[in-house]
């Protein structure tokens, strides 16, 4: 049963392939058929190793382990793998009948799944650099795919500045080969509290975490994230920022696991440095008008309170970190295909242009209003558990949590200013018969309110965490949230809506290319200061 | 050769990131980056003086084939890499009639 995670990389490689060389239309039935049987086999591959993890390792071609490929799963991977599976059904189902599910566009997205699933699982350094480095490929092909100047330019800025961040990684892993001797993750994670206090380690540990803050869009190296998920088309916006960038994450949550042992302490500065990106996410996104360009921006946002969360050192605040990374890959994937539908059926991506959406398309916007709800963090939707556990556990700092406090209202400004979408009259609009969009938009919305509301017996079976201590109906929960609206409200009319020149001037700002470069150097240096200099 | 002068190498990479106007000259600067990380694995794998690792006699120094391995890995990614950015960048040109970063990002809409 071991070798089933090589099948969940070979399959979807081997669709694709299989697509690509097949000129016959009903050749995209088998991306389903493809995607069934990996979900059983990853279930049954659950079942049977849910209690003994250890087991899964498998090391190809009997090789030693400190020199051969080898794979392995435990209950974090073995969850984004179902992530991964939920969100590529949901978005093979979104582009069913559409134009744009043509046999190239299934060739690079079951590429895609099969690369990320390859991430997800493997077990040595060098292949988290291939593995990551292949998803940027693809994924900046996939940018591209709308064949626009816009994004031609996004994906060129895109693979520029992703690579050379992969390659800072590949320089990480090359300082702990020369250390260690050895590539493998655990083998290095058992040998570091020997040689934990070295410096050429610490460094090693900066690269890594410079090239992981590129590739998961972190405060000083986001430039990226909202060029290249704001003009791709929605189904890839979806994915990139719902799954694809979560990658970056994962790579956070390992490298952190394997040096665990050196005593880093680096809880506070990445606390620090996932606080400052959540607060300029959510800066600039209330000053945006484009509905695609708010989103990518509230991802930024969402990203740095995962990053507030999965910096600590403390397993529940850890948590509740790694439970926003499902629930934040749930709800934007919802908002960024109800916005995809919206687009398609008013022709327009500016919000100020779209009015009376609840009345043209009511399935859809009870679908975004789902997913509105669960981003700002309301009682018996998804956002509001895992932002809970979050502020319960930075509860004894008052700067720690006047900013979580701040980012929620930002959260909820720009929000309001989203939903004005639904009001006005209805709307003479393009007639699209795509029930497809509606069934993938139902199962976001869906896994949004079952997260929500089953926390508790979720958590408890998959990663064996009791959640009780969290109560939905609670006052102070129900309080919290409506002031946060309606402080958002007052903002919003007041300030927002107005347009002053500060705004116009957040919403303006294009950083360069160069000073991208620049902010990411001077990133790793402020990092080797403070990791490597100071102690 | 001194590992230093491949941190010079990459270090260079870096400076041009940082400063080039020009998409192409961009994609040239990931290019040197790339070469010089490749070129400080490949020190590490005791090429002066080593002997290919095959046909092992004792007490002779080896060279340790597992950097070699892995760089051919990088150097097919980073050809993949340089490869795509580069029709990117002829792409770019096409909808913007310039690859300068300035006029490139500069316009508001693509055509």
């Amino acid at each position: 049963m071991a070798f089933f995670s090589v099948l969940l990389i070979i399959i979807p490689v081997f669709t694709a392939l299989v697509i690509y060389l097949y000129k016959h239309s009903a050749v995209k039935y088998l991306t389903f058929i493809a995607q069934l049987a990996m979900t059983i086999l990853a279930v049954l591959y659950y079942r049977e190793f849910s209690d003994q993890w250890a087991s899964t390792l498998i090391v190809f071609g009997d090789w030693d382990l400190r020199i051969g490929i080898s794979l392995i799963n435990d209950e974090i991977s073995m969850s984004f793998i179902f992530l991964t599976l939920f969100s590529f059904w949901m978005v093979l189902i979104y582009t069913f009948d559409t134009r744009q599910s043509n046999r190239t566009f299934l060739f690079f997205l079951m590429f895609l799944q099969g690369v990320f699933l390859g991430l997800l699982q493997t077990y040595d350094l060098f292949n988290m650099f291939v593995f990551l480095e292949l998803t940027t490929i693809l994924v900046t092909i996939l940018i591209a795919f709308k064949k626009s100047g816009d994004s031609f330019r996004a994906a060129v800025y895109y693979i520029l500045l992703n690579a050379s961040g992969v390659l800072v990684f590949l320089i990480g892993v090359i300082i702990m080969y020369n250390v260690f001797g050895t590539i493998n993750v655990g083998v290095i994670g058992e040998a570091i509290d020997s040689v934990g206090e070295a410096t050429s380690v610490r460094f090693a540990y900066v690269l890594m975490m410079a090239g992981i803050a590129v590739k998961s869009a972190l405060f000083p190296v986001f430039s990226w994230l909202p060029k290249a998920h704001g003009v791709a088309q929605s189904a890839i916006s979806a994915l990139l920022s719902g799954l694809i960038v979560k990658g970056g994450l994962y790579m956070f949550i390992r490298i952190n696991q394997m040096f665990s042992g050196a005593n880093l302490e680096s809880g506070e500065f990445f606390f620090y440095v996932g606080a400052a990106t959540a607060v300029v996410g959510v800066l600039f996104a209330v000053s945006q008008k484009d509905i695609k360009q708010i989103l990518a921006y509230h991802t930024v946002s969402q990203i740095g309170i995962v990053m507030m969360g999965l910096s600590s050192p403390d397993f529940d605040t850890f948590y509740g970190g790694l439970l926003h990374i499902f629930n934040h890959a749930l709800f934007k994937s919802l908002l960024f295909l109800g916005a995809g539908v919206i687009i398609k059926a008013y022709r327009t991506k500016y919000v100020s242009d779209m009015r009376g959406v609840f009345k043209t398309m009511p399935a859809v916007s009870i679908f975004m209003i789902v997913g509105m709800l669960s981003i700002t963090g309301a009682p018996l939707f998804n956002g509001f558990i895992s932002k809970t556990i979050i502020k319960y556990s930075i509860e004894d700092s008052t700067l720690k949590s006047w900013i979580l406090f701040g980012v929620n209202i930002g959260t909820a400004t720009s929000f309001i200013k989203m939903s004005q979408i639904f009001f006005g009259p209805r709307r003479m609009t393009l007639r699209l018969y795509a029930p497809f969009d509606r069934i993938a938009l139902m199962g976001f919305a869906f896994a949004c309110v079952i997260l929500g509301n089953f926390y508790i017996p979720i958590s408890d079976g998959f990663f064996g965490v009791e959640l009780s201590y969290i109560s939905v109906f609670n006052f102070d929960a129900f309080f919290d949230y409506f002031v946060a609206l309606a402080i958002g409200f007052l903002i919003y009319y007041f300030i927002i809506k107005k347009d002053y020149r500060p705004i116009r001037m957040i919403r303006e700002y294009k950083p360069s290319f160069q000073s991208a470069n620049f902010v990411f150097i001077m990133f790793v240096v402020v990092m080797s200061v403070y990791f490597v200099l100071i102690p | 050769m001194d590992p230093l002068l491949t941190f010079i190498v990459i270090l260079i990479g870096f400076y041009g990131l940082a400063t080039s106007t020009n998409i192409i000259k961009s994609v040239f600067c990931v290019t040197i980056i790339e070469s010089g990380v490749i070129l400080l694995f490949l020190n590490m794998g005791n090429l002066d003086g080593g002997r290919i690792p095959v046909d092992i006699i004792p007490d002779t120094l080896i060279a340790d084939p597992l950097p070699q391995a892995l760089m051919i890995t990088t150097i097919v990614i980073g050809s993949t890499v340089t490869s795509l950015s580069l029709m990117l960048c002829i792409k770019v040109f096409h909808h913007f009639g310039s690859v300068e970063w300035v006029d490139v990002l500069g316009m508001e809409r693509g055509r």
